[in-house]
């Protein structure tokens, strides 16, 4: 089960247990908050985090990119953690064995660099993209009908599962509300905020390398 | 010696003249500090401990300046003494400026802490007075300062005072640190060797803390016991009906009515409790049972604003209060003697904290300390037949010093490269000599010179981590940037993020820890400081708050309150529930405890000496072990752990655990797979050390330790004051950097640090043994309870609990809802 078949809205996504959503009609790999150079940022800093967290974050995306062969990735925001550092050129190298496939940032409020290093990299960047009926924007929103529904990030959602026996446990998941969806976190670097699963249509917890429908 | 020097004569007479007269330890410690010995001073608080040592240093000047010592000024720093509370600095001061004063001796006293004003730093810095108060963190700060080493050229002696409370704690090791570095300068420079003392209250391991403190043993080092008796009586407050006593988690209250006569008789009460939250809920309900107390009656906790801290401790000392409520925030030396009535509330989970605050009354030589306790639920009483036994006994618990202490070790070297920067032979050479550092190895220490050159062993070419530089074998920080931010946390105090809390028109009330107040909206209360507030918003990092008139307030809880009873204790605790259950019992908190007794074993059984009882209870909850060893919370945790472990071995099952000082919980959604024919083996001694490490890797204990490690060592960024907007994208949580150094660098020194601390630095694996064994070869009787017992309800309700699994992720979350 290391990717979940989920019909919603007439299309198909697989949702992975990597991370990420692959949306087959539009052969679009979509990942969100990579926050690459995180690790980087942190170690100019003197803040001694593993270096190679970003490497591994590359890595995984290129492995679903050879699994997948979309012909775009989208990534729904926070691509960069922050300001300018050797990862740049790391992406740089990285992308080149890319180069059919068309990258698309939509700005998250960690995109901080100018557009210049954007183009440099072969990204095109965008505030809020639309491709059918699908709405793209960092930051979740209520806002939507049926003929628009939208897909964020920003927040690195999780839900909090428990049962018997004063169980319980956190984890990264996939959530659809009535109009927004918001995805996991791609990169590793990354914390995990609270959702109440109450509201959502549908939920999708990250265990290890398998996704399950819960609630 | 005595007859011949001068300054003891100067000294004698001038206790004389004021009709005193020194006590024989104090002479003794004078004899031997005048031979050039270091050593340890053994006594209590309010017996002249400082007078031990600081008359001596100043015997030692006289003889040494015997026709100037009255006109001599600047002569630089001699006596470097280190408090671990700033508090008692100021006092200690006061009554060293009154000796010097009368004796006409022109030294300067300094004190030197996170409040000294700048200015008075800078004057410091230009003319170093000639004893200096200190806390550890301040020490640091001074060895962080460039050209450090001339303050310290005309020291000879260091004291650590209240060094049984700094031995086993980091804070002791940053003072060790300290003072390998203090040594090694006057060593480089070649002068005579410091003289090192430390002040201590009574613990089981005087000879260990010496060796701790001094570092290098040295044979010439003597212990100097002050061997004064103090009578310290002990006086429970009983319930009426044992029957209609709460069994577990309450808070005493209950039984104030028997308390406040206890506070209206008695000139000056301290009402000693375990957590803080716990003094703001006795506070309101002592207001409102006894209004006349208003005025009389105020709080000491460490979250409240200091300044109404100190009008609380010079209000006790001038008597002005009928009682205070407050947690160890008043455990320590500051001399209190108008107060002559202590009562505790809750077990003090250690004899040595139970005397020292017995010690908080009657502090004049020879007076009886009198202490009530108060229990917060039945079984407590136990405790208290138990504390009294451990006091007739003398049984006194050991401190464990802490051993590599890497964070702390990766914090100082920073320290030393901020300021005039370090050659690593040299340092290693003092370290390597320190108790806590003694045995690591040269793996280890190149261990740490990288983690903070090229942050740790990741050398490709993209990286740009940058901290210290490295020179050869010389290393210095050159980034201004980096210096100013890690003199802002040179420390090694760890608390959760606290907010200031102030009314919206100003006036700061105290901190309250962030995962508190994130859980309010505006218009809600809670109580602070003793005072019922209104959350209206937070802005710039504050809470602001108006007053309320509300009635009722939620209380804030603050983590990290718990105490786990000391080994020593958690042994007379098994010997008083032996003497409760034989039923023949003269003790009155025993024999009150009857009936809770005949209850417990008309629903299960009450266990023998020689017998281990297990109880197996189904509720709705789930499945239920409860097992009572009666060996202290810090055994049963881990003995649970190890249980829980050898029992996931059996079948893929999953365990939440609890525990508390008598036993423990091993509760599952399934039922445990345990029979009277298989339960020995858990017991078993064979693959002791593999099992315990197993277990505790797959528990959650060493994240939790790993929170302080992270911070003592500089991965967590803590911005800077007023500028936090800035520091943004460098923010990230203790739990999220353990995840990623276990996924991406397991081999990191502080990870191991966190796995250590989490089992085997809180207790020995000798003793767990000793445990186990007793339990292998005793009976252990298994019932099946209908509902729950009395011995169990207290361990059920605790809802601090550890996890254990041997299922696979996927099929636990397959059992599970989303929590709503």
């Amino acid at each position: 089960m290391e990717e979940v078949v989920y019909n919603f809205r007439n299309q198909t996504w697989l949702l992975s247990a990597h991370r990420a959503v692959f949306w087959k009609e539009e052969q679009a790999l979509i990942v969100s908050d990579i926050h690459l150079g995180k690790s980087a940022h942190f170690r100019k800093a003197g803040i001694a985090v593993p270096a190679h967290i970003g490497q591994d974050d590359l890595y995984r995306l290129q492995k679903l990119i050879t699994v997948y062969q979309p012909a775009q990735v989208i990534i729904v925001g926070d691509m960069f953690h922050s300001s300018h550092n050797n990862d740049v050129p790391l992406f740089k190298l990285w992308r080149q064995q890319f180069p059919k496939i068309r990258f698309k940032l939509v700005k998250g409020n960690h995109d901080i660099m100018k557009e210049q290093v954007y183009v440099e990299l072969d990204v095109e960047v965008y505030d809020e993209l639309q491709i059918n009926e699908i709405h793209f924007a960092h930051e979740p929103c209520e806002e939507g009908d049926d003929t628009k529904y939208t897909f964020s990030g920003h927040i690195h959602p999780g839900v909090a599962v428990s049962g018997a026996g004063r169980q319980r446990l956190r984890l990264p998941c996939f959530y659809f509300g009535r109009n927004c969806s918001i995805l996991p976190a791609f990169g590793r670097f990354t914390g995990l905020a609270m959702l109440d699963a109450e509201e959502a249509d549908a939920v999708f917890v990250i265990a290890n390398n398998s996704v399950l429908k819960i609630g | 010696m005595k007859n011949t020097a001068s300054g003891w004569k100067v000294i004698t007479d001038w206790l004389t003249a004021r009709d005193r007269q020194p006590f024989a330890f104090q002479e003794e410690a004078w004899t031997y500090y005048l031979q050039g010995k270091s050593g340890l001073v053994n006594a209590p608080t309010g017996y002249g401990k400082t007078f031990s040592l600081f008359l001596g240093v100043v015997i030692d000047w006289i003889n040494r300046h015997p026709k100037d010592y009255h006109s001599k000024t600047k002569n630089g720093l001699q006596l470097l003494w280190i408090t671990p509370l700033r508090a008692l600095a100021k006092d200690i001061a006061r009554a060293m400026e009154e000796v010097l004063q009368e004796l006409n001796i022109p030294w300067q006293v300094g004190i030197r802490s996170g409040d000294t004003p700048v200015s008075t730093r800078a004057a410091q810095k230009k003319n170093m007075p000639e004893v200096l108060l200190i806390t550890p963190e301040s020490l640091h700060l001074l060895i962080g300062q460039k050209e450090y080493p001339k303050v310290f050229t005309s020291l000879t002696t260091v004291v650590a005072d209240e060094w049984h409370e700094l031995l086993g704690t980091k804070r002791g090791v940053m003072i060790e640190l300290g003072l390998s570095r203090l040594k090694g300068l006057a060593k480089k420079e070649g002068r005579s060797p410091l003289r090192i003392w430390g002040i201590s209250a009574t613990i089981g391991n005087l000879g260990e803390a010496m060796d701790v403190l001094l570092g290098t043993p040295d044979p010439e080092a003597v212990i100097v016991r002050a061997k004064l008796d103090k009578k310290i009586e002990l006086q429970s407050i009983l319930p009426d009906e044992i029957e209609k006593y709460p069994w577990a988690g309450h808070l005493g209250t209950r039984l104030l009515y028997k308390a406040l006569p206890i506070v209206n008789e008695s000139k000056t009460t301290l009402i000693f409790t375990n957590v803080r939250s716990q003094t703001e809920i006795w506070y309101q309900e002592i207001l409102r049972q006894c209004p006349d107390l208003a005025g009389a009656l105020a709080l000491h906790h460490g979250s409240i604003d200091m300044e109404l801290r100190i009008w609380v401790e010079e209000a006790l000392h001038t008597g002005t209060l009928k009682a205070v409520v407050c947690t160890s925030s008043l455990d320590l030396g500051v001399d209190f003697r108008p107060v002559d009535t202590v009562i505790q509330v809750g077990s003090p989970k250690g004899v040595a904290r139970f005397l020292q605050r017995a010690g908080r009354s009657g502090h004049q030589p020879g007076a009886t300390s009198k202490i009530w306790f108060l229990p917060t639920h039945s079984l407590e009483l136990v405790e208290a037949a138990a504390l009294k036994s451990a006091i007739a006994q003398q049984i006194v618990e050991s401190r464990m010093p802490v051993i590599l202490a890497y964070d702390v070790l990766l914090q100082y070297l920073m320290t030393l490269a901020i300021s005039d920067g370090f050659h690593a032979p040299e340092i290693w050479e003092e370290v390597k000599d320190t108790f806590c550092f003694r045995d690591m190895t040269e793996d280890e220490w190149e261990w740490t010179l990288a983690f903070l050159t090229t942050g740790g062993d990741a050398l490709y070419s993209y990286d740009e981590f940058k901290k210290i530089d490295r020179e050869g074998n010389f290393f210095i920080c050159r980034s201004r940037m980096q210096a100013m931010r890690h003199r802002l946390h040179i420390g090694v105090i760890v608390s959760d993020a606290m907010l200031k809390v102030k009314f919206m028109g100003g006036g700061f009330i105290g901190m309250i820890e962030e995962w508190f107040i994130a859980r309010m909206t505006a218009g809600d209360t809670f109580s602070l400081g003793g005072r019922i507030l209104e959350f209206v918003m937070i802005k710039d990092m504050t809470v602001l708050v108006r007053k309320s008139n509300a009635k009722k307030a939620i209380v804030p809880s603050w983590m990290g309150g718990r105490l786990p009873l000391s080994p020593n204790l958690g042994k007379v605790l098994r010997e008083t529930f032996n003497e409760a259950l034989s039923g023949n019992t003269t003790e009155p908190e025993l024999q009150v405890l009857q009936p809770l007794f005949n209850l417990q074993e008309y629903l299960s059984h009450v266990p023998k000496a020689d017998e281990l009882l297990i109880e197996m209870i189904h509720t709705r909850d789930g499945y239920h072990l409860f097992a009572y060893p009666f060996e202290g919370r810090l055994v049963n945790e881990v003995m649970a752990t190890l249980l829980a472990y050898r029992l996931s071995k059996r079948t893929p099952i999953t365990f939440s655990i609890a525990m508390n000082d008598y036993g423990f919980e091993l509760l599952s959604d399934q039922p445990i797979p345990l029979t009277p024919d298989d339960v020995y083996e858990l017991f078993s001694l064979d693959h002791l050390s593999i099992d315990l490490q197993a277990s505790v890797n797959s528990t959650e204990m060493a994240r939790r330790k790993f929170r302080d490690i992270a911070v003592i060592a500089g991965l967590i960024f803590q911005g800077y004051p007023g500028k936090h907007k800035q520091s943004r994208h460098l923010q990230s949580s203790a739990s999220l950097l353990f995840n990623v150094f276990t996924e991406y660098d397991s081999q990191n020194l502080l990870l191991r640090q966190a796995f250590n601390e989490a089992f085997f630095y809180q207790m020995e694996e000798a003793r767990l043994r000793e445990s186990l064994d007793r339990i292998y070869n005793s009976k252990i009787v298994i019932t099946y309870p209908e509902e729950l017992t009395p011995f169990c309800f207290p361990i059920k309700v605790d809802s601090l609990r550890e996890q254990l699994t041997s299922e696979k992720l996927e099929d636990r979350i397959k059992k599970m809802r989303p929590e709503f």
